[in-house]
């Protein structure tokens, strides 16, 4: 037993001193790497004339998340001295992300050699590499933004590879999630990778991008969950489930980075605006006769007293989201609808509280004509074929007046001859 | 002497109240006219400048309602005018409606059209004066009455139905239409542009008209006044 013993322990240190002696043997220490790279002038001459830092700030190294590794953990071929180093693979170790890097629009030109493409690096950093949750890492959420806008508000690369334009960043800026992020700091405003992914972005018009149609109420759900739940219920929300395309989804009566609060006079949500954002679609003739939709509903809006009032700025004037709901818009034949017969005097009832079940009796986009709205159509028949009328009668009895008196003055001298 | 070497003899034809009458209603027919075609017709660019003037939907309304309810109550004190003041009562009998005021009229066409040869005589008040009186009477009390009822919307929506409601609203405005039409080629003709009066009929100010003219036009009030004296 005690042989065994004494030859296990021998095994162990031994073992010990083997790896000691491949660690010491395999490569520098970040100690003998800062040896030269720790001087702030260390810098080589590129081909084109350039010239390119070689520092290394050792502090910032050994505060990243890297900093209690080697340098030669990611510099595998480096040695004391050592030429040009072969490029860092940052797949060794992170494989997931190097794949959904491979995948993303990033990646795909990357691989086809664009040079202006970001890398691992470009969003990262090098050596101060931090933990997404630091503070002061690039790619901590109130850092991110200007981290992706380096490029994409860079008008050279806009232009020479087709980006959305530098008035998507503004509008993002100036947007509600901008702005919390921006201006209030805060943690859970939206910021670019919310959205567009991180390794994985892709552009909205493909499938698998987070910000195509098919995803974004899924998407704007991440946060927004409670609307979301609503949303699924709305007849929108379950026509874009069943894959309608023209079925809305959050961004088309909200924008994408334009997004505002609705309070602002520039969001398509605003009161004065939601007539006009519902028209997108309710106005468009097609889609109105593919889904069956009622039609003119814009038009008969306008023609009524709420139409007229918030148009010219009374903006307690019903809208159509007062009456028909934002985001559980059901149609009238649901009787879970606001709009639906039995809920009207309920729905009116919110500004106008006398309105009562006999109240709700007739159409209220009243349309003008025979079949829809008879009495007011009469009316209006009656008064226009009136006043027509009368206006000839009077211009008639005005010519017939004047011819009269005439007659009268001829005939009066005579009569005074008698 | 002829009547004609005389100098014009001038007689009253509106007291002094009935001139006021008359210029209130004036007033507040033209601001009701212009507040509510801005809103009838909205969609006009000169009714869109109108109600930017009138200080919007909300305050063109306040107006609105405002010039109604002064003109409400005018029609109510014309009313009581009418039937209990000596001068009103006296006035209602001229001005009432009677059989042969359509007789008057259907003879005067005759006559214009050479049908007939007798021009009727009129008193006071002839067929055109009546038929205006009366009409903008009924219609200013429907308008009155529809107003009231979009008014009090709150009230309205309770026992009445929507489309009451809609029917209400297009009456009220082509009611005012109605009257707008009877002022512009009715009253317009009878007291401006008649050659008679033209260019204008001075009476809704000077309250005083030239009695050569009440011979010609109302003879029978002329030869009433003789009777009485008064000429």
């Amino acid at each position: 037993m005690k042989s065994l013993r004494s030859f296990l322990i021998a095994a162990l240190l031994a073992a010990a001193a083997v790896a000691l002696a491949t660690t010491a043997g395999a490569g520098p220490t970040v100690g003998d790497c800062q040896e030269c790279h720790g001087d702030k002038t260390m810098e080589k001459s590129l081909p084109d004339g350039r010239t390119l830092s070689l520092f290394v700030d050792g502090n910032l190294f050994r505060e990243s998340v890297h900093g209690k590794a080697e340098c030669t953990a990611c510099h595998t071929d480096a040695t004391v001295p050592h030429g040009k180093l072969a490029a860092v693979a940052c797949g060794r170790c992170h494989p997931d992300a190097q794949k959904s890097y491979s995948q993303s629009t990033h990646g795909i030109a990357h691989a086809k050699g664009v040079k202006d493409v970001p890398g691992c690096e470009d969003c990262h950093g090098k050596h101060d590499i931090r933990k997404v949750q630091d503070p002061k890492a690039r790619t901590f959420r109130l850092n991110i933004v200007g981290v992706c806008l380096k490029c994409h508000e860079d008008r050279v690369i806009e232009e020479k590879y087709g980006l959305p334009d530098q008035k998507v960043m503004e509008a993002y800026r100036n947007s509600v999630h901008g702005m919390a992020s921006k201006k209030s700091g805060l943690l859970g405003a939206a910021v670019c990778p919310d959205c567009h992914g991180n390794h994985m972005i892709l552009p909205g018009d493909q499938p698998r991008s987070a910000t195509h149609r098919q995803n974004i109420p899924t998407l704007c759900g991440k946060c927004h969950s409670g609307i979301l739940e609503e949303y699924e219920l709305s007849v929108h929300g379950k026509g874009m489930r069943a894959g309608i395309a023209e079925s809305p989804v959050c961004t088309d009566c909200h924008g994408e980075h334009t997004i505002t609060k609705i309070t602002d006079p520039r969001s398509k949500v605003y009161v004065m605006n939601i007539p006009k954002t519902c028209t997108a679609c309710h106005g468009n003739e097609a889609i109105s006769t593919r889904y069956a939709l009622p039609k003119k509903r814009f038009s008969t809006y306008m023609d009524s007293f709420h139409g007229v009032a918030l148009e010219y700025g009374m903006t307690k004037a019903a809208n159509c989201a007062s009456c028909h709901g934002f985001h559980k818009i059901l149609p009238s034949s649901d009787p879970a609808s606001t709009v639906n017969k039995a809920n009207l005097p309920k729905t009116c009832g919110k500004c106008h509280p006398n309105a009562g079940v006999n109240f709700a009796k007739g159409d209220i986009h009243v349309e003008v004509t025979p079949e829809k709205a008879m009495g007011v159509f009469a009316v209006r028949i009656f008064y226009t074929i009136f006043i027509g009328v009368l206006i000839i009668l009077f211009v008639l009895h005005v010519g017939m007046d004047l011819l009269g008196r005439r007659r009268r003055l001829e005939t009066k001298p005579e009569e005074k001859k008698e | 002497m002829s009547e004609k070497s005389r100098g014009p003899v001038y007689v009253e034809r509106m007291s002094i109240l009935f001139r006021i009458q008359h210029l209130l209603l004036m007033i507040s027919l033209l601001v009701l006219a212009i507040t509510g075609f801005a809103l009838m017709y909205y969609e006009n660019a000169l009714a869109q400048v109108l109600i930017r003037l009138e200080g919007g939907v909300l305050y063109r309304g306040i107006i609105h309602r405002s010039a109604a309810v002064f003109l409400m109550a005018q029609l109510v004190y014309h009313a009581f005018y009418m039937l209990i003041s000596r001068e009103g009562k006296r006035e209602l009998k001229e001005i009432w409606l009677t059989r042969r005021d359509f007789d008057d009229f259907l003879q005067a066409m005759r006559y214009n059209l050479g049908m007939g040869n007798e021009y009727p005589r009129f008193g006071k008040y002839g067929y055109k004066e009546k038929f205006q009186y009366w009409g903008a009477t009924a219609g200013v009390f429907l308008i009155s009455v529809t107003g009231m009822i979009l008014w009090a919307e709150t009230f309205s929506m309770r026992f009445l139905p929507k489309f009451v409601l809609d029917l209400t609203l297009i009456i009220h405005g082509y009611q005012g239409l109605l009257i707008f039409v009877i002022l512009l080629f009715w009253h317009l003709y009878i007291v401006h542009l008649h050659p008679s009066v033209f260019p204008m009929n001075w009476a809704w100010l000077t309250g005083k008209v030239d009695a050569e003219w009440i011979r010609e036009e109302h003879p029978l009030e002329y030869e009433k006044l003789k009777g009485e004296g008064v000429l």
